[in-house]
C-alpha cells in the first residue's frame, strides 16, 4: 500500500510530460521557424528542426528593422531603473527599519499601497502628469515611473531583511567612531546583499518585459522598448515569418538565459512577494 | 545610541528621495483617477465637474457590459486554468521520485520571464487561420477543425484568455510548489499511514494547509484577468467588433483615442472597487486563522 502511493500515479506523471510539452514546444516551434525560410514553415516542414539553419533570418531581422535600437533602448531603460530603484528602495527600507523617528511605520506602509495599484489603472493620470513635465518621449518617462513602481515591493523586502538584523551591529559601529552613512554603507548593506542579487533579478525582468507603460508615453520609434518595437510586427511581417521569429527569439534572449543561468534565484525572486501580498 | 540613529540629515536623505518621487508618480495618479472620474474631461482643459453623471453612463453604456463580462470571463478561465493545472503539477512534482523534475520545473516557468509582446506574437503565429501551429496540428491528425480562432467573436476572447493562461501558469506552479514543499512530511504520512489514498490526503491534508498560498493565487488571477489589457491590445485591438473589449481596454480606447479623458477614468475607478471587492470576499471565503502547522 504504502509503496503503491509513493511511485505515485502514472497518469498524473504522463500529465507532468504533456504539459511540459505545451508549455516549450511554442518556444521551440518559435526558435525552429527564426531559421526556416516561408515556404518551410507553412508547408514542407511545419514542426520539426529546420532542414538548413538560415541564419539569414537574424541578419535580417538585425538589419532590416530597428531591432538593434530597441534593443539598446530596453538595455538602458532596464539599467538605470534596475540601479536606481535598488538604490532608493535600500536607503528607504534602511531608514524606515532601523532608524529612530516618528512615523516610520506609517511611511513604510504608505510605500507598500504600491503594491496593490495597478499599472494599467493609473494609465491616464500618469500620461497627464507626465505631459505636464514635457517629459513625454524621453527616457525619463519610463525610468521615472518604472523606478516609481518598483520601488514599495523592493523597499519591502528590503525592510524584512534589515528587521532581522541584529541591534549589536550598529551599536559596536557607533562605538567605534563610525559615523552612519559608514555604518549603512559598510555594515549593513553587505548583509543584505543575497536580497539584493534577489532584487536586482526581480526588478530587471519587470523593466525588461514592461509594456503598457511604454505603450502610453511612447511614440517616437527612436526610443521604442523592444516590447514596444515588437507589437505591431505581426502586420509588418507577414511576408517574413523567419526574421519575425528570429527578432523574438533576439528579444527574449537575455530573459530566458538569466533564467536559465539563476532558475531558482529567479522563481525566489518572482514568487518571494506572496507572502505579503494575500 | 539615538542620536547616532536619529540623525536627521540621514534620515531625510535616506527616505523623502522614495516618499517624493512615490506619492508624485503612484499615489497622485491614483487619487487623480477617482476625482477626475467625476468630471466631463478631454485631458487638455480644466474639464467640467459633472458629478456622477459618468457612472451613470457607464452602467447604461452597453460596451461597459461587454467589457465586465469579458473581464469575468478572463478571471475565470485565468483562475481554473492556472490554479487547476498548477495544482496537479505542483503535487505531482513535490513527490521528490519523480525523474526529471528540473527539467519539468523550468519548462513550466519559461513563459513566465517572457515579454507579453513575445507571446502575443508567438500566439499570433499559432493562431494563424492558414498557417498556424494549431490549425497545422488538426490538419496532420486529420481533424477539419481549421478555423482562424481570432475573427470569431464568440472563441476570441477565450484565444485571448488562454495566451495569458499558458504565460503565466508556470508563476502558479511555482508559488504552489514552494508552499507544497515547505509542508513538514509527516502530515501527508500520518494521512497515509491511516490509509487514505494519494489524493485524497493531498485534498484533506496538503491542500488546506496551502490556503495562505490559494488565497494569493486567487486574488492574482482574478484582479490579473479583470485588469487584461495587453493581450487584447497586442492580439486582436479589442475586435473582432467590440468582442474582446476589457474595462482597461475601455479605458485605454476612451483617453487615448476618443479624449475622454474623464470617462475614462470612470472605468478606471470602477475597475479598482471590483478588484479591491474580489480581493475582500477572497480573503473571506479562504479563511486565515484555520490553519496552524
Amino acid at each position: 500500500m504504502w509503496s503503491k502511493i509513493r511511485k505515485g500515479n502514472p497518469i498524473f506523471k504522463l500529465f507532468l510530460w504533456i504539459y511540459a510539452i505545451i508549455s516549450v514546444y511554442p518556444l521551440v516551434w518559435m526558435l525552429f521557424y527564426s531559421l526556416k525560410d516561408n515556404n518551410e514553415i507553412f508547408v514542407t516542414n511545419p514542426f520539426g528542426f529546420p532542414t538548413n539553419l538560415r541564419f539569414e533570418n537574424y541578419t535580417s531581422a538585425i538589419s532590416q528593422f530597428n531591432v538593434p535600437k530597441y534593443f539598446m533602448n530596453s538595455v538602458f531603460v532596464t539599467v538605470i531603473t534596475v540601479v536606481g530603484t535598488i538604490v532608493l528602495a535600500v536607503m528607504f527600507a534602511y531608514s524606515a527599519a532601523r532608524l529612530r523617528w516618528r512615523g516610520k511605520t506609517i511611511a513604510q506602509m504608505y510605500i507598500v499601497i504600491g503594491m496593490f495599484v495597478p499599472v494599467q489603472v493609473i494609465m491616464i493620470p500618469l500620461a497627464i502628469l507626465v505631459r505636464d513635465f514635457n517629459l513625454t518621449n524621453t527616457y525619463s518617462s519610463l525610468i521615472i515611473p518604472y523606478i516609481a513602481f518598483n520601488i514599495s515591493f523592493s523597499s519591502m523586502v528590503f525592510y524584512g531583511f534589515f528587521r532581522t538584523i541584529p541591534n549589536e551591529l550598529e551599536e559596536s559601529a557607533c562605538l567605534d567612531g563610525a559615523n552612519i552613512y559608514q555604518t549603512f554603507y559598510k555594515i549593513m548593506l553587505p548583509l543584505v546583499k543575497p536580497s539584493i542579487a534577489t532584487m536586482v533579478i526581480f526588478v530587471f525582468l519587470a523593466a525588461w518585459n514592461e509594456y503598457p507603460i511604454a505603450l502610453m508615453l511612447i511614440s517616437d520609434e527612436a526610443l521604442k522598448t523592444l516590447p514596444l518595437g515588437l507589437q505591431f510586427f505581426q502586420g509588418q511581417f507577414t511576408t517574413n515569418w523567419g526574421a519575425m521569429g528570429a527578432a523574438m527569439t533576439i528579444a527574449s534572449l537575455p530573459t530566458v538565459l538569466v533564467y536559465i543561468l539563476f532558475s531558482e534565484q529567479v522563481e525566489k525572486a518572482m514568487t518571494v512577494g506572496s507572502a505579503v501580498k494575500g | 545610541m539615538n542620536k547616532f540613529l536619529g540623525n536627521k540629515t540621514a534620515i531625510l536623505l535616506f527616505t523623502l528621495p522614495t516618499i517624493v518621487l512615490f506619492t508624485i508618480i503612484v499615489m497622485w495618479p491614483t487619487m487623480q483617477v477617482f476625482y477626475r472620474s467625476m468630471f466631463d474631461w478631454d485631458g487638455l482643459s480644466a474639464g467640467k465637474f459633472i458629478f456622477l453623471d459618468n457612472y451613470k453612463r457607464l452602467f447604461e453604456d452597453r460596451l461597459f457590459y461587454t467589457s465586465l463580462k469579458n473581464g469575468i470571463i478572463f478571471a475565470i478561465m485565468l483562475a481554473v486554468l492556472q490554479i487547476g493545472i498548477g495544482t496537479v503539477l505542483a503535487l505531482t512534482i513535490s513527490n521528490k521520485k519523480i525523474r526529471g523534475r528540473k527539467f519539468l520545473r523550468v519548462s513550466y516557468f519559461i513563459p513566465v520571464v517572457l515579454s507579453v509582446t513575445v507571446v502575443c506574437q508567438l500566439w499570433l503565429a499559432m493562431y494563424n487561420g492558414e498557417y498556424g501551429l494549431i490549425n497545422k496540428i488538426f490538419e496532420t491528425l486529420g481533424i477539419p477543425y481549421r478555423q482562424d480562432w481570432l475573427s470569431n467573436g464568440k472563441t476570441a476572447i477565450y484565444a485571448v484568455a488562454a495566451v495569458n493562461a499558458w504565460q503565466n501558469m508556470g508563476y502558479h506552479f511555482a508559488l504552489l510548489l514552494a508552499a507544497a514543499n515547505s509542508i513538514p512530511e509527516q502530515y501527508l504520512e500520518a494521512a497515509k499511514i491511516d490509509g487514505a489514498e494519494k489524493w485524497k490526503a493531498h485534498w484533506k491534508v496538503t491542500i488546506p494547509l496551502m490556503a495562505e498560498t490559494y488565497k494569493f493565487c486567487f486574488v492574482l488571477a482574478i484582479t490579473g484577468g479583470l485588469n487584461a489589457f495587453a493581450n487584447m491590445q497586442i492580439m486582436t485591438g479589442g475586435g473582432p467588433g467590440t468582442d474582446t473589449y476589457t474595462l482597461t481596454y475601455m479605458m485605454y480606447r476612451s483617453a487615448f483615442r476618443v479624449g475622454e479623458f474623464g470617462y475614462g477614468t470612470t472605468a478606471a475607478a470602477f475597475l479598482v472597487i471590483q478588484c479591491l471587492i474580489v480581493t475582500f470576499a477572497i480573503n473571506k471565503l479562504i479563511a486565515r486563522d484555520r490553519i496552524v502547522y
